[in-house]
């Protein structure tokens, strides 16, 4: 029971409480990138759970087993961390395209957009290297917990995404001035947004 | 300095560097798709600026249609004529005529089409359409609100009395910036097509007749008289619709006096139909006259 709650504080915490978007702004080039459309939005959402998920588990090996052992990793990780994810990425868009074509089309020109993507490094630094970020205090995930967080932080990235877009897809009809017209709405709205995920993290006093 | 920190740091990433060097190297082998040589060729001659005027995210999967021919060698609207002869070249195509086009409407319904509920929102068909569905019955037909006739960027676009936008053939461009701006624009309702065309069905609903006759007195019915009447095999009922096959109509105008619903309109730029503003029935309607204010009351 103890350990349920542990990993369901642990998916909660990363996915709402510290929602990775609106309340610490990492990742906001495809929150307003591709939040233009519902459809996008959800492609966007699975590839990011997709690749987070993986980016963090082959991460986390290599770290414990290869950085840490060697007592580099706490000035190597982000250039061992991006070339991980890097070559990772690139190798799944290559199994992608030859088991599942389907599947590539529809995750499309998403994968190698967040190759880069500062959000899925930030979530496999924060889920693998002890004290990097204040949730982790200097506690080191195990695998288990690691592999929660980071699915509970690319779910909470996937809904403040597609919630946005639904919000934006309405204010393609609603009246707004015409100098607020289009990208300076769609900023305000976000801040709106990310004010109220704020004050959830406020309520629980971190 | 620690040299020995230093040295393990450059084998720590050197390690990870040859094993993901490994690693997707036995990928792009195992997993190595054959791609038709073609597909960069086309790619090549293709402009790369994505601009996205024929419909497609990008010239790559434009190349890829070409080649896989479920795109004509033409495709490519940015280009033009040059572009299509290049890639005509790589094809061993011969025939690349560039076919200029003009936006139709495939609705007469308007006036005609029963509504749903009284809107009184914003008077707009983009609006209307995110409101259970839209106000008028017809899962196809126009709202009539003229979103169209507000973004065309040449002013070839009217609202009529009959609540339908009149397409200016003078004036249209094909440019297509109505059907990404009309909500039911990539279901059919407004289309492309060569602006020779003679005909025109007024109708795109995707329904069984009987539907359709329930909710637009305006509809096809699928009734077979314009097909049976076609003297060049040139219009064939499909899926209870009428559809032209522009390669084959004259222009004769037979299935425009046949059609019982006077759903086919005769159209066109060119000699046959001479361009004005009021295409269709429009005349035949009471009291018609051409006005834009329908929609400009509180827009």
């Amino acid at each position: 029971m103890e350990i349920f709650q542990h990993f369901a504080l642990l998916l909660i915490g990363g996915a709402l409480v510290n929602n990775i978007l609106l309340t610490r702004f990492i990742g906001l080039c495809p929150f307003f990138g591709v939040s233009s459309s519902m459809e996008t939005s959800f492609g966007m959402a699975g590839a990011v759970v997709f690749v987070m998920t993986l980016a963090s588990s082959a991460t986390w090996v290599f770290y414990n087993v290869l950085l840490e052992p060697l007592g580099v990793g706490e000035f190597l990780y982000i250039p061992a961390f991006i070339l991980v994810i890097a070559a990772l990425v690139q190798f799944v868009e290559m199994y992608l395209k030859k088991a599942s074509p389907g599947l590539y089309r529809s995750l499309g020109i998403f994968l190698p957009l967040i190759t880069t993507n500062c959000a899925v490094l930030a979530t496999a630094t924060e889920a693998v290297k002890p004290g990097f970020f204040k949730m982790n205090m200097a506690y080191g995930f195990g695998f288990g917990e690691a592999l929660v967080y980071t699915v509970g932080v690319a779910l909470g990235f996937g809904f403040a995404l597609m919630s946005f877009a639904a919000l934006r897809d309405r204010l393609e009809v609603a009246p707004v001035p015409n100098a607020m017209k289009g990208t300076p709405m769609a900023f305000v709205t976000a801040g709106l947004l990310s004010l109220g995920y704020i004050g959830l993290g406020s309520w629980f006093g971190l | 300095m620690d040299i020995t920190l230093m040295i393990k740091a450059i084998a720590a990433l050197s390690v990870i560097g040859v094993v993901a060097a490994a690693m997707l190297a036995g990928a792009a082998r195992k997993f190595h798709v054959e791609v038709d040589a073609r597909v960069e060729e086309v790619l090549a001659a293709l402009p790369g600026s994505n601009c996205g005027a024929c419909g497609n995210p990008s010239c790559f999967t434009v190349a890829m249609a070409i080649v896989a021919e479920t795109m004509p060698v033409t495709a490519c609207v940015a280009g033009g004529q040059p572009v299509a002869d290049t890639v005509a070249g790589i094809m061993g195509v011969e025939k690349c005529e560039v076919a200029a086009v003009v936006s139709v409407r495939h609705c007469g319904g308007g006036l005609a089409a029963t509504k749903r509920f009284d809107y009184s929102g914003l008077q707009s068909c983009n609006s209307v359409a995110r409101l259970a569905g839209g106000d008028i019955l017809c899962p196809a037909g126009c709202f009539g609100y003229g979103d169209c006739a507000q973004a065309c960027p040449f002013d070839a676009i009217t609202v009529d009395s009959r609540g339908l936008p009149v397409i200016d053939l003078a004036r249209c461009t094909g440019c297509g910036v109505c059907i990404q701006e009309c909500p039911r624009g990539a279901q059919g309702l407004l289309a492309m097509i060569p602006e020779e065309a003679a005909v025109v069905v007024r109708c795109n609903s995707k329904d069984r007749p009987r539907a359709r006759k329930g909710y637009c007195s305006m509809c096809c019915i699928g009734c077979k008289k314009c097909e049976k009447a076609c003297p060049n095999d040139a219009i064939h009922v499909v899926d209870f619709l009428a559809v032209v096959d522009y390669d084959k109509c004259t222009g004769c105008g037979v299935c425009v006096e046949v059609c019982p619903q006077e759903c086919i309109d005769l159209t066109g730029r060119m000699a046959i139909a001479p361009a004005t503003e009021l295409d269709g029935r429009a005349d035949k309607v009471d009291g018609f006259e051409p006005s834009r204010d329908r929609n400009r009351d509180d827009a």
